[in-house]
């Protein structure tokens, strides 16, 4: 069977875009708040 | 009879005293279970669905926060009383403790369904006959389970500022194989089907009580204890 | 504050590294592995979808384990690297939960489904965001070790639960047949791709955890020189 793969590309940026967002978020949030741990301030709610 | 069991059994007889005489967990249970019968009720359109397909989940749904509203009132009575903090002071095993507020626990949910059940016959049109044992069956089971886990995290739930709220975010994922199987033999009964399609589903109850009974035991005194 | 801060630089630093290998793998999974035939691009977001509910379980596993060795042990580590691996916990789960949804759409023609997989995931977020919701509600550092504890352990417990669940419930409707999206049969390339992908998203693992530990042992000590000061 030769049959084209279904397009459905828009869906793979999306998830992509939508993990790539979310983890490197984490990590910056993360380092926002060692920074402010070197800065001699509480992080608060961590 | 060991002395466990009696203490467990004085705790809650205290409790049960206390709410007899109060009554406000178990009203505000039920006027809230009457309450969410009839919005179910409402937001049915009885064209498309019939009131049988859908009459199971409606009645889990309802013991299911009724329970939520027992739970969290029956702890908070406590709580203003400092009934607790007494309590532990005495020379007594932390597991007959617990057993005695699950069985207080279980006492006021169980009397929230016993009530909640013939009302929702009468709103939903449903013939119980013949299920009716099989019913109370598997109310007993699922209720043992998830109200085994709400004493414990109402202890708990107590304790912080967000009592309330906390108590149902964290219980809410709890309840649900109870509930699942609940509703499904319950659903089973209300049809006739026989006890063989109900097994697996039962089976399901009966280790979850079994499993979450003793672990809330076991882990109760590090709720309770510094 | 010397080591923790240590701690936290390491542990941002391996978490950087993560991320630059989830770079790398997005190359490998986008420019150097075959499309899917029957699934098209969209099977790629497999590359990411299982790495990380595989890192949400394992992160919930050790939440369970480290809350018993808590109860057992009473050692303060125990407890905040449980918090540590909550926190990083809901990071995955996200992924997790955004990722299965946009994979199911195009492959299975609807948002959701509840089948095993995306059922425990959405059980294991709301388990982490109650565990961490508990957390910020207690103020006592032992009583909030002692509850998270007992929550971690009945979690642990209800993910068989929930699985037992989905199943008989499954068997006893069985739902349309569907295309098995993680075929056991994979090609080699994809097979490596998933693999390094694995093996990136557990150093993200660490990392996270690393650095929130480093974080929490640095908010503790902050706490204690102004209680003390």
């Amino acid at each position: 069977m030769l049959a084209e793969p279904p397009r459905n590309g828009e869906y793979l940026v999306a998830a992509y875009v939508v993990a790539t967002l979310i983890l490197v978020g984490y990590w910056v949030r993360l380092w926002q708040k060692a920074r402010t741990v070197f800065s001699g301030q509480a992080p608060r709610g961590t | 009879m060991p002395d466990a069991i009696r203490f467990a059994l004085a705790i809650a007889a205290k409790d049960i005293r206390a709410e007899l005489r109060s009554k406000t967990a178990l009203l505000s249970a039920l006027v809230f279970a009457a309450l969410v019968l009839v919005v179910f009720n409402f937001a049915r359109d009885p064209t498309v669905l019939a009131a049988s397909d859908l009459a199971p989940s409606v009645l889990w749904v309802t013991f299911a926060l009724a329970a939520i509203v027992a739970l969290n009132r029956a702890f908070n009575i406590e709580r203003e009383n400092a009934a607790l903090d007494g309590l532990l002071l005495a020379p007594v095993s932390r597991e007959a403790l617990f057993l005695g507020k699950l069985l207080a626990n279980l006492a006021f949910v169980g009397t929230v369904e016993l009530v909640t059940l013939p009302l929702f016959t009468l709103f939903f049109n449903v013939t119980l006959g013949r299920a009716l044992p099989g019913i109370l069956g598997v109310t007993a089971l699922a209720t043992i389970g998830f109200v085994a886990v709400g004493t414990i995290f109402s202890a708990m739930a107590v304790r912080t500022r967000f009592a309330e709220l906390m108590l149902p975010v964290l219980l809410l994922p709890f309840m649900v194989p109870p509930l699942i199987g609940a509703v499904q033999v319950t659903s089973r009964l209300l049809a006739a089907r026989p006890l063989s399609e109900m097994w697996g589903w039962l089976r399901l109850l009966a280790l979850y009580d079994i499993v979450f009974v003793t672990l809330c035991v076991l882990t109760f005194s590090a709720v309770v204890d510094e | 504050m010397g080591p923790t801060r240590r701690t936290m630089r390491r542990g941002l630093a391996l978490s950087l590294l993560g991320l630059l290998g989830l770079a790398g793998v997005y190359v490998l999974a986008l420019g150097f592995t075959p499309i899917e035939a029957r699934q098209g691009l969209a099977q790629k977001i497999f590359y990411l979808h299982v790495p990380a509910a595989w890192n949400a379980l394992l992160a919930f596993s050790l939440v369970g384990l480290a809350s018993i060795l808590y109860l057992w042990l009473h050692d303060p580590r125990l407890d905040r690297f449980a918090a540590a691996s909550a926190n990083a916990g809901v990071a995955f789960s996200a992924v997790m939960l955004t990722t299965g949804p946009i994979w199911a759409k195009p492959i299975w023609g609807t948002w959701w489904t509840w089948d095993a997989r995306l059922t425990l995931t959405l059980f294991l977020f709301f388990l982490f965001v109650g565990y961490l919701a508990l957390r910020a509600a207690v103020h006592d550092p032992s009583e909030r070790a002692r509850f998270s504890a007992v929550v971690g352990i009945l979690g642990m417990l209800l993910v068989p639960f929930i699985h037992l669940s989905v199943y008989l419930f499954r068997t006893l409707h069985p739902q349309p047949i569907v295309l098995k999206p993680s075929a056991p049969s994979l090609p080699p390339e994809m097979l490596r791709t998933l693999l390094i992908s694995f093996t990136v998203f557990t150093v993200l693992y660490l990392g996270f955890v690393m650095t929130r530990y480093g974080l929490m042992l640095a908010e503790e000590l902050q706490e204690e020189a102004r209680d003390a000061g």
